[in-house]
């Protein structure tokens, strides 16, 4: 029975590496078609705990359930967005878009046409004979973008993708991503270190804090779509990122600490 | 939304100037090689002046134009041919045997503890001992024909291969297979998709180092004994002290492995594409 609402449920995930406590008893659900950030201090667990309902760690404890059915491993119902963009240099955007499709075995002349209006949509159009080294790491970070949405996933994974891009091509890239998401509204997870990055993309964000990784607080972004980047100058966005920054400050500042000693 | 800037993305005015370029090629190509071709003529030209005029006598020092007369006079006789022919063949089927054995030494030690353990003392080892030194004795245990020299090739080649193949797959991305693997792929689709295409470049270059380690096998077990072939040739100009013959064979050994060397080259821009 497929629940009309929830998408994904996690329920007393808990995952340790050796004595290290990574995450401890996270229990949260998420609606079909919303968009997620997750933020909060380095090692507070936010990647770890990605990488779990990815199906790329093992050893976790509790229940991580997709549509329903419990994730064991990586599979194409979710699509992985690497914070590089993990281009296999030997094939050219087509053929690295195309990957997914191909490992499934569907990569047939039906999945053509989606990968080019794919590449349409992500505004690549034109360049699909290109290798990655012709490219810039924006536009590399569109075809990493476009590889992940070529399996049709049901959930989508972002893992700080922007954070190797400069600061403005990162907004641009923002926009980019909300305009991407609105043709179809995939359910997002989406890890970031920067608040207004989570901010502007998010239905709500989940503020992780550290030692051990759990959910602080999940706060509800009630501010209007379409979004244009001036959003982020107004009062209310700055007191959304006002707000979760009190949040997690004191965890980030222990943890800068720590790193220094 | 930024563009991308390559050099060697064919934009049709490059493309046309290519085309110019090639009208001019003899005079421009000659200017902008002037240096090396002043090497090469003036190294050859001083050759001939310290052999006809310094050396005089053709016993101990061929001129390169005597060494040409010899090239002409073997090609007419035919005898150039057999040579040419048999060490060609003994190149060739030692060089592919070891190739393929190399590549499949290497997949054994990056594939698995157990064969890398048991794999690695020999190969290392192998590798660094001059075993051209043991031609002898393979022309003891195998006869002079072809059969002993294509095993000294194969034993010089594929160690660098082995060697090569596995550094080259060790060295694959941990974050690119696992990208494939978020999609779920196998471990068979891991290696042929990421694993492989990775380490051809290594591969590749392992096939280069093969080229002059093979050339050398070829020779040195023509030397120890055989009944026709480059070596062979050379060993016995040396005997009858026929100097610009001897210096044939060397010459035509030098132009195979520069031939060898950059078809390799240009094989793999065709071949690996995306490298540079």
């Amino acid at each position: 029975m497929v629940d009309p609402i929830t998408k994904l449920s996690v329920s007393h995930l808990s995952k340790r590496f050796e004595t290290l406590e990574v995450l401890r008893d996270i229990s949260v659900d998420v609606h079909r078609g919303e968009f997620i950030s997750i933020v909060g201090p380095s090692g507070c667990g936010k990647t770890t705990f990605l990488r779990i309902v990815g199906g790329l760690e093992t050893g976790a404890t509790g229940d991580v359930r997709l549509d329903g059915r419990s994730i064991t491993g990586p599979g194409s119902d979710r699509g992985f967005v690497f914070q590089q963009d993990n281009l296999l240099p030997w094939r050219t955007v087509l053929d690295n878009v195309e990957i997914g499709p191909e490992i499934g075995g569907w990569r047939n002349a039906e999945q053509r046409v989606k990968t080019l209006k794919l590449l349409k949509l992500v505004g690549l159009a034109g360049f699909e004979k290109y290798y990655p080294r012709q490219l810039s790491g924006g536009m590399r970070q569109r075809v990493n973008l476009a590889r992940a949405l070529a399996v049709d996933p049901e959930l989508l994974l972002m893992d700080e993708p922007f954070s190797a891009l400069d600061a403005q091509t990162r907004e641009i890239m923002q926009t980019e991503l909300l305009r991407v998401w609105e043709e179809g509204r995939k359910t997002v997870l989406f890890v970031t270190h920067q608040i207004d990055e989570a901010v502007y993309l998010s239905d709500r964000v989940f503020v992780f804090a550290r030692r051990p990784g759990r959910i602080n607080e999940i706060v509800e972004i009630d501010l209007p779509r379409p979004r244009p980047l001036s959003l982020k100058r107004t009062p209310k966005f700055v007191e959304y990122v006002d707000h979760i920054w009190k949040l997690i400050e004191d965890d980030v500042r222990a943890s800068v600490l720590e790193e220094h000693a | 939304m930024t563009t991308i800037l390559s050099d060697d993305v064919s934009t049709p005015t490059t493309k046309a100037a290519k085309l110019r370029q090639a009208a001019v090629w003899p005079v421009h190509a000659i200017l902008k090689r002037g240096w090396m071709l002043g090497s090469v003529f003036g190294g050859l030209a001083l050759w001939e002046f310290i052999s006809r005029v310094l050396v005089g006598s053709k016993l101990f020092l061929a001129a390169p134009t005597q060494v040409l007369v010899a090239l002409y006079e073997l090609t007419k006789t035919g005898e150039l041919k057999t040579h040419i022919w048999t060490s060609a063949s003994e190149f060739l089927i030692g060089y592919v045997i070891a190739c393929v054995l190399g590549v499949l030494l290497g997949l054994a030690m990056a594939g698995s503890k157990a064969g890398k353990q048991a794999l690695q003392p020999w190969v290392s080892g192998l590798y660094a001992t001059p075993t051209v030194a043991l031609a002898p004795l393979f022309i003891l245990w195998f006869g002079i024909g072809i059969l002993s020299k294509v095993i000294v090739v194969a034993v010089l080649v594929v160690f660098p291969v082995a060697i090569n193949t596995e550094a080259g797959l060790l060295t694959t991305s941990r974050q690119l297979i696992e990208t494939v693997k978020s999609f779920g792929a196998s471990p068979s689709q891991i290696f042929f998709k990421v694993s492989l295409p990775s380490a051809l470049p290594f591969i590749f270059a392992g096939f280069k180092l093969g080229i002059g380690r093979g050339l050398i096998g070829v020779v040195v077990a023509e030397l120890f004994g055989a009944r026709a072939g480059l070596g062979q040739m050379i060993q016995q100009a040396a005997e009858t002290f026929d100097m610009p013959t001897l210096f044939a064979g060397v010459v035509l050994l030098a132009g195979a492995g520069i031939a060898l060397t950059s078809g390799f080259a240009w094989l793999e821009t065709k071949l690996i594409p995306w490298r540079e």
